[in-house]
């Protein structure tokens, strides 16, 4: 039985995975990232690699709400902020540990997206997004008013590690990051997924179709409230502080740099975007003087010759979709992998029809 | 797939792998007998260009002199830059403190000024057991935590500016001398003030304590008005200020708000005297960034041209010729070096608990006064000590004004505080 639950796994593996250079490549790189601290110990890069891992579920979670159901938001940080202050105050006024305080503040996060939601779902397109603005400038404005409590422009510092070392923290920041990342992209790739692609597209035609787009729109903004909250109080144990600079507007549009940068609507694209830019900017440390010109460049640059982002622009080039089943296969094909149509631009020819006249088919 | 498409791909994928393992391997060989000294700070603003410049003017010195003794050995000091771009973001600012720490191997950090960074910063030195002189944040609590926890913070020391509490002392002080002349001059027995402080925590704590305080300066206090940091325009508040019949402001403005409140309380020549913290009013631009409207403006300082010490006026010129700027609080940086010197020497030992034992003793003439730390590690005010000076703007030039007589002290070189005309006239009439 153990033999057949192997045997299942390794020709799921070699058929799901190998056979794609994109989900090679990611494989691959996330093997790299995971052995890395092993190899190197040192805290710097344990740094960069723990933050690379909070950031990607922050930038995925802004994917979900923004990219695939459609619903501009502009004020992410905002989740990203509640989360890092509840976390940071329930572990400092209340001591409660951070397995209990980053739940919690991701749920607080939950009520914010719902907080938000509510009122901004009557509203559209760049209203919604000038709205959810708003709101971490709102909080921002609370946390100096209730300063006794939040610290003010200070922030809460003092709070818990999340474990006793850099490299545990780093192996938990990965963990999380892998999962979290995983259970957005199986989101997106679910029934539910196709909803909120159907909302985005067509939203009149999404409710015609008997589909509550309220509720769905709620149910995004919750979720994607959830992950960018998780994300949120775990970066506040790891800095252990909480502070305004979690509420920037900057904060938010690095999401969506980020995002649009690796690809939006995509998942993968926001963590791309993460895993190149953030580490390419601690690099760039060396030339301080250009390292923010050398940014606006890069994003310029990507935006213009590769519109879609880069993991779309590079699997485009190491991949082709079937015309016919719309699966993926390697460039290197001739046939699809699944319904062995001839993959050749321009043409499909179905399978036992190669070699003859080439009609196409479908 | 064509060949050009797969080089690009290969191309692109080498480079992303290449920064990232430069990143991990720019690790520059170990020297024999160097002491690596971080200086943290916003290198692109002029509060990191004048950490960087105490630091490299101490550093120059001190290695020009042989550099720190430590028993037979003589070690020499090599700066790390350390741009923390911690205005804009506080992540980015440990992060380029924890790249110094991991890959530069620094043995102490001087430096930062915003305190959402710098109590980052701390956390990240203690967890380290490195030692941090702070230069340029000013929030109490960081002090606090030495006396909490002194087996973690104790590699924790501030040298300037003054903490919260005691840069509302002394700012105080000079709102009190205001008053004084007053009542000495005119005749006010209860001068009315104003309170200006922007909205921000430093703002929270003076406005408060200046509220509680004033009355028993025998002052009263006309109102309290806070506008933001940032504000472009005040004539709403110093409208009001000018109907409240104040005869004094008292000022805490550390940002661009400085120059916009200065200009216009000369331009619209509001009689009331000002008095206070105005960070601004402390750089040689001031001036001219008022239109000249900033003359009388009078503002606590850390250093001005005067004998505070045998060392203040060469050093202050010194800095000058170099930076092209009067040095701010920030430059601080050099005296932090030359305590860390010292420390060491006495030490003879590069020990950590050692070198802390000996920091703790020290009492250090710098430009600023009498350097010395109190129990939680945080430099000592007072008339033997650092005293802080107020400087007040007179015909476009900075001249230092107070301590004037005040516990017996008055620096060489210091005037008499100038009312401005249009206050005097105000009050003869």
């Amino acid at each position: 039985m153990i033999r057949d639950m192997m045997g299942r796994i390794y020709r799921n593996f070699k058929g799901e995975i190998l056979v794609l250079p994109g989900r090679t490549l990611a494989l691959l790189v996330g093997l790299a990232i995971f052995i890395a601290p092993l190899l190197t110990r040192d805290i710097y890069i344990l740094r960069i690699i723990t933050l690379t891992s909070i950031f990607a579920v922050f930038a995925a979670s802004w994917d979900l709400l923004s990219g695939f159901v459609g619903q501009l938001n502009l004020g992410h940080a905002l989740f990203f902020g509640v989360a890092a202050y509840t976390s940071a105050m329930l572990n400092l006024y209340l001591k409660l540990p951070p397995l209990l305080t980053i739940p919690l503040g991701a749920i607080a996060a939950v009520a914010a997206g719902l907080a938000i939601g509510i009122p901004c779902l009557r509203l559209k397109g760049q209203y919604l997004s000038l709205a959810t603005l708003a709101f971490p400038i709102i909080l921002k404005g609370v946390v100096y008013i209730f300063k006794q409590y939040t610290g003010g422009e200070l922030g809460v510092s003092g709070i818990s590690r999340l474990a006793g070392s850099r490299l545990a923290e780093c192996y938990i920041a990965l963990l999380l990051g892998v999962s979290l990342c995983l259970l957005i992209w199986k989101i997106t790739d679910s029934k539910l997924g196709l909803i909120f692609h159907a909302i985005r597209e067509d939203e009149i035609a999404a409710r015609a179709s008997g589909i509550n787009t309220t509720a769905y729109k709620l149910l995004a903004f919750c979720l994607s409230g959830l992950f960018a909250g998780i994300a949120g109080g775990f970066y506040a144990h790891y800095m252990r502080l909480a502070g305004p600079s979690m509420l920037d507007v900057m904060l938010s549009f690095q999401a969506i740099i980020w995002t649009i940068f690796g690809g939006i609507a995509t998942v993968y694209g926001a963590v791309t975007g993460v895993v190149i830019l953030f580490p390419l900017m601690e690099v760039m440390r060396a030339f301080p003087e250009i390292r923010m010109l050398f940014f606006a460049v890069t994003i310029v640059i990507v935006l213009r010759f590769m519109p879609e982002g880069v993991a779309p622009w590079f699997l485009d080039r190491v991949e082709k979709e079937c015309p016919r089943c719309k699966e993926r296969n390697a460039f290197t094909r001739r046939n699809c992998r699944v319904c062995r149509t001839l993959l050749i631009a321009g043409k499909e020819v179905s399978a036992g029809t190669e070699g003859q006249t080439g009609h196409p088919t479908d | 797939m064509n060949t050009r498409q797969l080089v690009t791909v290969f191309l692109l994928a080498l480079f992303c792998f290449g920064m990232i393992l430069l990143a991990g391997c720019a690790r520059q060989e170990e020297e024999g007998n160097v002491i690596k000294i971080g200086v943290a700070g916003p290198m692109q603003f002029i509060h990191g260009q004048h950490h960087m410049l105490g630091a490299q003017m101490a550093a120059d010195e001190i290695n020009d002199a042989g550099g720190i003794k430590v028993g037979d050995d003589y070690y020499t000091i090599e700066l790390v830059k350390i741009d923390t771009n911690e205005l804009l973001s506080v992540d980015d600012a440990s992060s380029a403190v924890e790249k110094a720490i991991a890959q530069d191997n620094i043995d102490l950090l001087v430096g930062t000024i915003r305190t959402e960074a710098a109590v980052a910063i701390q956390e990240l030195m203690m967890d380290h057991q490195k030692i941090y002189i702070t230069c340029g944040a000013s929030f109490k609590e960081m002090a606090d935590k030495v006396s909490q926890d002194y087996d973690r913070y104790k590699y924790w020391f501030r040298l300037t500016p003054l903490n919260g509490e005691l840069l509302a002392k002394a700012s105080l002080l000079l709102l009190q001398h205001v008053g004084q002349v007053m009542k000495d001059d005119y005749g006010i027995e209860t001068p009315k003030v104003a309170v200006v402080c922007e909205e921000a925590a430093a703002g929270d704590t003076l406005a408060a304590v200046a509220q509680q305080v004033i009355p028993s300066f025998g002052m009263e206090v006309a109102g309290v008005w806070r506008p933001s940091p940032q504000a472009t325009d005040m004539t709403a508040e110093l409208a009001a200020i000018r109907d409240s019949g104040a005869q004094i402001i008292y000022t805490y403005l550390s940002s661009s708000g400085g120059v916009t409140y200065a200009r216009q309380w000369g331009e619209l020549k509001i009689p009331a005297a000002s008095v206070g913290i105005n960070v601004e009013a402390q750089s040689k631009g001031f001036i001219e960034a008022t239109d000249n409207y900033g003359n009388y403006e009078f503002t606590l300082n850390t250093y001005a041209p005067v004998e505070i010490t045998e060392k203040t006026i060469k050093w202050y010129e010194d800095f000058i010729a170099k930076a092209g700027e009067f040095p701010t609080y920030n430059a601080g940086t050099y005296d932090a070096l030359y305590i860390y010197k010292e420390a060491v020497e006495r030490a003879g030992t590069l020990d950590l608990d050692a070198v802390i034992e000996e920091m703790e003793k020290t009492r250090f003439t710098s430009a600023c006064g009498i350097q010395a730390f109190d129990e939680n590690h945080d430099v000592i005010w007072g008339p033997e000590y650092v005293t802080a000076v107020g400087t007040q703007w007179q015909d476009g030039e900075l001249k230092c004004v107070w301590p004037y007589d005040w516990q017996g002290i008055t620096y060489p070189g210091t005037v008499k505080y100038q009312l401005p005309p249009w206050v005097e006239e105000a009050l003869q009439k």
